[in-house]
């Protein structure tokens, strides 16, 4: 999200008006689809979300000015990190111990906690898959 | 880091905007730099320096626990 960074040099408050237009454009496009679902207009409503979403995509890609700097991927890549390290726990303690659990007799599993389990599974293996990337690039 | 960006802004009368600007960050950036609680990448230590025209090391001076 945050890769559209340049040193050029930037006027605080354009970067504040397309940061509002980007963000405005993806709230628009979730509160059409909020409305859609309500109103029994799935369809329209997932069709003005993918449109909200890509409005905030092409302002932050196209927008004159750079809307995120050094520090806010800083930032980015800091909460990223905690973000994989509490899904790490839960994953490295959870499967296992839910296993156990289960084959214990103590606790019947729902099908969500293997559907989660494989979920976290994928992320990890994303994870994986993009750190040896980045090493072997740099 | 220890530095002395704010010193150096109020000798040429620049907001924290304005240095901003110049070195395409944001004023929360700098204000962060300012108070020590970031640490600016290589590529902005080179524009501040050059900005205030100066080394990075008269810039800033990193502690014992920078190193």
């Amino acid at each position: 999200m945050s890769e559209h960074t340049t040193s050029a040099t930037t006027r605080p408050s354009t970067r504040k008006r397309y940061k509002r237009i980007a963000y405005g454009s993806l709230g628009v496009g979730i509160a059409a689809l909020w409305i859609g679902i309500a109103t029994d207009r799935f369809a329209l409503g997932v069709l003005l979300y993918w449109a909200g979403g890509l409005g905030m995509g092409l302002v932050q890609r196209f927008s004159p000015v750079a809307l995120y700097d050094e520090r806010d991927t800083t930032i980015e890549r800091k909460a990223s990190q905690n973000t994989m390290n509490v899904f790490a726990y839960v994953f490295v303690l959870g499967a296992p111990g839910g296993l156990v659990l289960e084959e214990s007799g103590v606790v019947t599993l729902p099908g969500e906690f293997y559907g989660a389990m494989w979920t976290l599974f994928a992320v990890s293996a994303v994870f994986g898959v993009s750190v040896l990337y980045y090493k072997y690039r740099t | 880091m220890r530095n002395d960006i704010s010193e150096r802004r109020a000798e040429t009368g620049e907001s924290q905007a304005d240095l901003a600007a110049a070195v395409g960050v944001t004023r929360q950036t700098i204000n962060a730099i300012e108070r020590e609680r970031y640490d600016p990448s290589l590529e902005l230590a080179f524009g501040l320096a050059d900005h205030f025209d100066c080394r990075i090391e008269d810039l800033f001076d990193p502690t014992e626990e920078d190193r």
